[in-house]
């Protein structure tokens, strides 16, 4: 990480949460509200790879997309430069979406079939008509030599379905790009690619924040994939944020039972069977009566089974940017972020 | 005699470009008790072997050489009728999509029994009832859910089910082919633990089909690394993960990223895998290669014996 | 880079030639649907040999009835002595303009309804749709029975309007349908967040997307139109100043020569059978060749 940067946050959430209200059908009168994402406070500095882990439906994807402004939050705020990003319109928007950029998934749904590779990267220059149609395409064949098509000339003109994985991959972030943004989102980029393709793809993203000084958030369900790109990591399990902090730290020493059932369940090579297991996770979930306490709770082995269920823990710092919510580890009980911004709350 | 031989195996499809020889000259052995993994990216003919050792090829594809045999008996020209009969009885298979393998319609546990019933007329409705619950036990669903419909299940339980069902016959071998790869690291960690100990308790031969190495590492007792359409490196895993002969195999160990071991870079592969219409002369990795020579590009590579049942396929190892 | 390459829509003409060329069906279709286009040309000349041969008003002074095909008339002519070949050619004509125009009508408007329904969705979506309901449920003959009743003989281009006017619900439904998975798609979030505005998103990524289904459409309209109009004009309720196919066959019936004059009433029915059924057949084929599964490379792992 770039030093001059180090201290200035690119982007910030305060108590960001998203509910997604449960349909009421003609015959039940309510369905049940899913809460994606519940109270997330983080802070991302210029300059860094923020990994945020987590497992499926644990609320990653949505705080990609609510930071891209493609949903609205529920509550709490999210700014971007100190602007804030769900009040924005018009023009602001527009300027911000020239900022903030987005990977998506899978190559084969992110790229439209019937445009060429060169119609799909140079739309985002036409959109806010930058450069003339000749200066386009020098800047469409730099960006698709960065993301490693070459000699470009040979994509330019070719459609989707004539490029594997990997490459349509390249493509999506040669679009993303393409308008030198200040900050990207990549949502597991390499979840539908081969590992050998996957690592060209994490070697692409580490060039682009060496190189361009692109400050990423990286989504993904693999924490290994996270300790080889991120600096920082959170870990989220279903929309709370159990843990967060320098990835080699997290994955050396994770202190959260959920990040240490996480990394017992990582396969190891075949050394699984004499690797110290954290055993953090119960075979049988403990019952809950109510709907409060730690998220974690009913498949925690290492409880304590009376401030637990009953109380929600708050992030409590443990080390040198490292912040746990777990009472074991002396967390409060949980309430919400001061709305403070220009000085990160901890460093 | 071996459990299950894959005698030189290939395998084609009869594209609209042309014909794909997805599989060539594959051979393997499989003990009774014994796992074997086949570890590949996509379209290197993993899954193509499952299907044929199934007898599921789609309609375009075809074994054109070789030899399948199960308790020594080649399964390739045998009768559908015969084939209908080993298959679940002896051979089951565990599927990629789970969610696909189990009937939308109809409860998970009656569709378990159905399953045994096909295989045992002569039993009970009732009968079959009982040793599905037996199997739900076995895969650690709770017996009140026999009732239930697929959907009601999480994506975990299905794959439990789905292995239930390949026991429910009491199969020698079982082809498992990619069985976690849409399950969560926790659930993948539980499932795969599970398989574990039915084999010890079954005796089962496993042929575990995955991009993965590390589940492959964690399940195996042998592993079989593919590259476009044909092995290129057979032996123990511990050999062979340890002490990689083929340079697709330490190419492939490199550019994957770990938890444990020192964070050193990546190292991806460069290019892309060769079109199987068209396969190239020699060494069908040679373009991507650090280690390549002139000769590997013309003459095909031969299998070296490295000792120990660790084999490649390189002229260089 | 090859010239394919330098011209996409070439590259993708092509592309789906190479697959429809593979289809029997789309073959017999499109030679058929040649033979009729040539039928249409070829209707300008009888008229320029000799005004007798004028399909509406030139009648041979010498036949004052019904006659078999002969060296004059090779297909014979009707009961005031008109020629039945020139009327068979004008009658392509008239089919061609009436199935291509009535169905580019209903699909324009099938696919502007669909699409704004889709994207838009709420409001706007139910009460289009509700709309597009309504005049699915009409029977299309029966309204254009009472209109030709209340308003005396319908022009054809007026027929062509009614046509259109009731074929466009079920296009807009399916395009509804694409587009709203269409909307769904990552592609479209990705030209989102790059910032694209509504009309790019709809011009550029979702119309592109949904035209295939709607060319293909298009050649079952032009089907359904042709039959409409030839069994308007059956019924008498056709344009009475022009000579098509349903016109003819009403000839045959009002003047009692149904079962008579074989020669006069198999040569519209034919070409009415085998003009829509070769549109048919174009559109399978051609659903073929946008089927998606066949574009993708083939892959086997």
């Amino acid at each position: 990480m770039n030093i001059d940067n180090e201290n200035k946050q690119i982007l910030q959430m305060r108590n960001v949460s998203k509910i997604y209200k449960g349909k009421g059908s003609l015959f039940r009168s309510s369905g049940k509200d899913v809460i994606a994402l519940n109270r997330i406070s983080l802070d991302i500095y210029k300059g860094e790879i923020f990994g945020l882990v987590g497992e499926s439906g644990s609320g990653k994807t949505t705080a990609g997309r609510l930071i891209v402004s493609l949903e609205e939050t529920t509550s709490g705020r999210i700014f971007l430069d100190s602007r804030e990003v769900t009040a924005l319109k018009g023009r602001e928007l527009k300027a911000f979406r020239r900022k903030v950029q987005m990977i998506f998934q899978d190559p084969y749904q992110s790229l439209n079939p019937q445009r060429s590779v060169y119609d799909t990267v140079s739309e985002p220059l036409k959109i806010h008509r930058m450069g003339k149609a000749s200066d386009r395409k020098d800047r469409v064949r730099e960006a698709l030599k960065a993301v490693g098509l070459s000699p470009p000339d040979d994509f330019l003109f070719r459609y989707p379905h004539r490029l594997s994985g990997g490459q349509r991959q390249r493509v999506a972030i040669a679009r993303a790009m393409v308008l030198n943004p200040e900050f990207v989102i990549a949502d597991e980029p390499t979840s539908m690619l081969d590992a050998s393709i996957s690592a060209q793809i994490f070697n692409i993203l580490l060039t682009m924040r060496n190189r361009l000084g692109v400050t990423q958030m990286f989504i993904t369900h693999s924490l290994a994939a996270a300790r080889y790109l991120c600096d920082r990591i959170a870990v989220i399990y279903r929309g709370n944020l159990m843990e967060l902090g320098p990835a080699e730290e997290v994955i050396k020493n994770p202190k959260h039972p959920y990040t240490q059932a996480l990394i017992d369940a990582v396969p190891k090579f075949g050394h699984s069977k004499d690797a110290r297991r954290y055993g953090t996770l119960l075979s049988k979930d403990h019952e809950v009566r109510e709907d409060k306490g730690c998220i974690f709770y009913p498949r925690c082995a290492v409880a304590d089974h009376n401030t637990c269920p009953r109380r929600e823990p708050g992030l409590s710092q443990i080390g040198i940017d490292h912040w746990v919510a777990c009472f074991r580890q002396g967390s409060k009980e949980s309430g919400l972020t001061p709305f403070t911004y220009g000085l990160a709350e901890g460093r | 005699m071996p459990l299950l031989e894959v005698d030189n195996i290939s395998i084609g499809y009869h594209t609209r470009n042309g014909y794909l020889k997805a599989v060539e000259g594959v051979s393997f052995v499989l003990e009774e008790g014994q796992s074997l993994g086949l570890v590949g990216e996509s379209g290197c003919g993993k899954t193509t072997i499952g299907m044929a050792l199934m007898g599921l090829l789609p309609p375009n594809g075809s074994v054109s050489t070789g030899r399948i045999l199960l308790e020594g008996k080649n399964i390739l020209v045998m009768s559908d009728e015969e084939k209908r009969r080993i298959r679940w009885r002896k051979m089951a298979m565990i599927f990629q999509a789970a969610m696909n393998a189990l009937n939308p319609v109809q409860r998970v546990g009656n569709q378990i029994a159905e399953a045994i019933l096909v295989h045992n007329p002569s039993l009970e409705k009732e009968a079959a009832l009982s040793q599905v619950e037996g199997l739900f036990d076995l895969v650690g669903i709770p017996r009140e859910r026999l009732t239930d419909y697929p959907h009601q299940y999480s994506g975990g339980m299905k794959q439990r089910a789905v292995i239930a069902m390949a026991l429910a016959c009491h199969p020698k071998v079982i082809i498992a082919d990619e069985p976690t790869t849409a399950l969560d690291v926790i659930v993948q960690d539980q499932i795969l633990e599970e398989v574990r100990a039915l084999q010890r308790e079954f005796n089962i031969g496993i042929i575990f089909i995955s991009h993965d190495i590390s589940i492959v590492a964690d399940m195996c007792h042998e592993i079989g690394v593919m590259y476009a359409g044909q092995l290129v490196e057979f032996g123990p895993w511990r050999t062979v993960f340890e002490s990689p002969a083929h340079p697709y195999t330490k190419a492939l160990l490199s550019s994957f990223p770990t938890l444990t071991g020192k964070k050193s870079d990546l190292v991806p592969i460069p290019g892309e895998t060769p079109n199987l219409i068209n396969p190239p002369a020699g060494c069908r990795f040679c373009d991507r290669c650090p280690e390549a020579q002139a000769f590997c590009k013309t003459t095909p590579s031969q299998w070296v014996d490295i000792g120990s049942g660790h084999k490649a396929l390189c002229c260089r190892s | 880079m090859t010239v394919r390459e330098r011209f996409p829509l070439l590259n993708s003409f092509l592309d789906g030639w190479s697959i429809f060329k593979q289809s029997l069906l789309g073959r017999i279709g499109l030679v058929l649907l040649i033979l009729f286009a040539l039928m249409a040309v070829c209707s300008y000349i009888p008229p320029l040999i000799d005004p007798m041969y004028n399909p509406m008003t030139g009648v041979d002074p010498a036949i004052t009835c019904c006659t078999p095909p002969g060296m004059r008339h090779w297909l014979g002519t009707d009961f005031m002595g008109r020629d039945i070949l020139s009327q068979l050619l004008a009658g392509a004509r008239v089919a061609f303009m009436v199935g291509i125009s009535a169905a580019v009508m209903s699909i324009v408007l099938g696919v502007a309804i669909g699409m704004t329904a889709g994207y838009m969705g709420r409001f706007i979506d139910t009460l289009l749709m509700r709309l597009a309901d309504m005049i699915m449920v009409m029977p299309t003959l029966l309204v254009v029975l009472i209109l030709a009743a209340v308003f005396g003989q319908l022009n054809i281009w007026t027929i062509v309007l009614i046509i259109a006017l009731f074929r466009w619900p079920g296009v807009s439904r399916i395009i509804r349908g694409q587009t709203l998975s269409l909307k769904q798609r990552p592609f479209i979030e990705a030209a989102k967040v790059a910032g694209a505005s509504h009309s790019r998103i709809i011009f550029q990524h979702i119309m592109p997307n949904v035209l295939p289904l709607a060319f293909l459409f298009m050649t079952f309209r032009v089907t359904s139109a042709i039959i409409t109009e030839a069994a308007l004009a059956f019924l008498g309720f056709g344009d009475p100043g022009t000579v098509s196919w349903g016109m003819m066959l009403q000839w045959v019936w009002k003047t009692g020569h149904m079962f008579k004059a074989p020669y006069w009433l198999l040569p519209p029915g034919i070409c009415i059978s085998l003009i829509t059924l070769s549109f048919y057949m174009l559109g399978r084929a051609m659903d073929e060749v946008l089927d998606p599964r066949l574009r993708k490379e083939d892959q086997t792992d």
